[in-house]
């Protein structure tokens, strides 16, 4: 145990080389920028790994053994007449798997029959509560606004969402008044596209900042490592990975 | 000028990958060259207004909906925001939606607990991990509006005087996703006020939940971060601890620029292309 504790204590629990291996998985994965190539396929398949590994252990360890394995070891020491509902619901929830047999199948459905409506009836009111909010706050006397931009924004809302709608109304041909307001309507969602696509962009690049920021803070890593990774993609294209030919393509 | 032209038309992307890569990591190495000033938005004035409102033992209840894969984003905001409350000695309860979260958010409490400022924090005193519950905000807001305590099941000295959750002063909801739309929903059946940090992609989904007062108070994306850390140290706080965001907005403006340039250069060769194919 102790031979274990001393591997475990130099690899995995060493923050030197927990900063070494982020750094690598990192560069690993960047790798794909440049081609597809095993460095990354084993960076994927490894991050896949682990997350499935570390996301089961974890379900395991707060939600099954806290809410079904010890309420039912409980409930078997020292049973009491609310314990039923929790059997019923447990039995409810194995029901789930009646959903592989193609005859019984429709066991299942008083499950998600109950699932549905507990969603319906909660979310609808709510939703609709939520409509009457926004709405009601758009039906605010104009001069109750505080400035002038405020103000204009109120139009941009209510005149871009009709002119938005009006060039999706094809009942008629988009000439005279109903054209120019389709007009405007597409020039709004242009715009909304836009901005979309940029904050998009920007939240992207945020993202790869987090990482950026691992590879600064160890650039003695980030050096040694992205230079062996260079090499390896130069001996890899250079001398083992063969490019399909004809007959492989055909093959696909 | 063709000749040009025809260099930018073959370039390959990679080069652009490149360029991207660089800018993003140069200003982490040179700081100095990229140091800038902006102007804070009023939502995350907001933000800090109301905690800063808060008074000695209030509590505050963080929902921590994000995994290390928005960390870049929503890190430093969660860490600005604890330590604002750590330093007005507010309580927080911490709840995670998400297993992937709780690994995240434990490992930022032990990092703030480091410096010295804040060694003295302990949990279960002056904040908790509530952990995970396998149940959606809808029930667990019921639950939290019956027995606070009972809901997740812990014991501690900051429970002291949290009997219901009409006892929390604020929300805050920290998530990459629409996640807090669930809690938006709730805001007007229960009254509480709540405030969000989102990232810069889902960020316009909320701007109408400001609108409405629905949400009191928004930090958006890397640059919500930002204002936020300069706003703590435009009180104090020490720069040096405080830099997480900042040091990414050099790297995010740089990226940008980058972006303009290529933007820019792709249009030039439509407009030229068109130019020349119209003669």
């Amino acid at each position: 145990m102790e031979t274990i504790n001393f591997i475990l204590d130099n690899t995995i629990m060493n923050t030197t080389f927990q900063a070494w291996i982020s750094v690598l998985f990192t560069l690993m994965m960047l790798s794909f920028l440049f081609k597809d190539n095993p460095l990354y396929k084993l960076g994927e398949n490894t991050f896949l790994g682990i997350s499935l590994g570390y996301g089961w252990v974890k379900l395991w360890e707060l939600s099954v053994v806290p809410f079904l394995i010890r309420p039912i070891k409980d409930a078997y020491l020292d049973f009491q007449p609310y314990d039923l509902t929790m059997i019923f619901w447990l039995l409810m929830g194995f029901t789930m798997f009646f959903r592989f047999s193609r005859t019984k199948a429709w066991v299942a459905n008083y499950y998600f029959a109950f699932l549905f409506a507990y969603i319906a009836g909660y979310e609808i009111p709510v939703q609709v509560q939520q409509l009457f909010i926004q709405g009601s706050n758009m039906m605010k006397p104009l001069l109750e606004y505080p400035t002038f931009f405020e103000i204009s924004k109120w139009f941009v809302i209510i005149f871009g969402t009709f002119s938005a709608l009006m060039y999706f109304f094809f009942s008629k041909p988009q000439k005279g008044l109903l054209g120019r307001t389709a007009r405007i309507g597409i020039i709004i969602l242009m715009i909304n596209f836009g901005s979309s696509f940029g904050a998009t962009v920007m939240g992207r690049i945020a993202l790869f900042i987090g990482r950026a920021q691992v590879l600064a803070a160890d650039w003695f890593a980030t050096m040694v490592l992205s230079s062996l990774i260079i090499v390896f993609l130069f001996v890899y294209f250079k001398f083992i990975h063969k490019e399909p030919g004809l007959d492989d393509e055909q093959m696909h | 000028m063709e000749k040009f032209i025809n260099i930018l038309k073959k370039l390959d992307r990679r080069w652009i990958f490149l360029m991207i890569f660089l800018s993003c990591i140069i200003p982490f190495w040179i700081p100095s060259l990229f140091d800038q000033e902006f102007s804070t938005t009023k939502e995350t004035q907001r933000v800090y207004d109301i905690v800063d409102g808060l008074k000695e033992n209030d509590a505050v209840f963080l929902d921590w909906a994000f995994d290390p894969t928005l960390q870049a984003e929503l890190l430093p905001m969660a860490e600005q925001f604890l330590k604002q409350c750590f330093d007005k000695k507010i309580r927080v309860f911490i709840y995670y939606p998400f297993i992937s979260a709780i690994s995240l958010g434990e490992n930022m409490l032990e990092s703030i607990k480091k410096e010295e400022k804040y060694s003295y924090i302990e949990n279960g005193v002056d904040f908790i991990h509530l952990g995970y519950l396998p149940i959606g905000v809808d029930m667990m807001m019921f639950s939290m509006y019956s027995d606070f305590k009972s809901t997740f099941g812990k014991e501690g000295k900051i429970f002291r005087g949290i009997k219901t959750f009409n006892d929390i002063k604020y929300l805050m909801a920290f998530a990459g996703s629409t996640y807090p739309e669930s809690y938006i929903l709730l805001q007007r059946r229960f009254g509480f006020k709540m405030g969000a940090g989102v990232t810069a992609v889902t960020g316009p989904d909320f701007v109408p939940y400001l609108q409405t007062g629905q949400l009191d108070g928004m930090l958006f994306g890397l640059k919500g971060a930002a204002e936020y850390e300069n706003l703590r140290i435009s009180k104090g706080a020490e720069k040096k601890l405080n830099h997480r965001a900042n040091a990414g907005m050099a790297s995010l403006t740089l990226s940008h620029l980058v972006m303009f340039l290529f933007i820019g250069l792709g249009n030039l060769i439509y407009f030229y292309d068109r130019k020349h194919k119209k003669n």
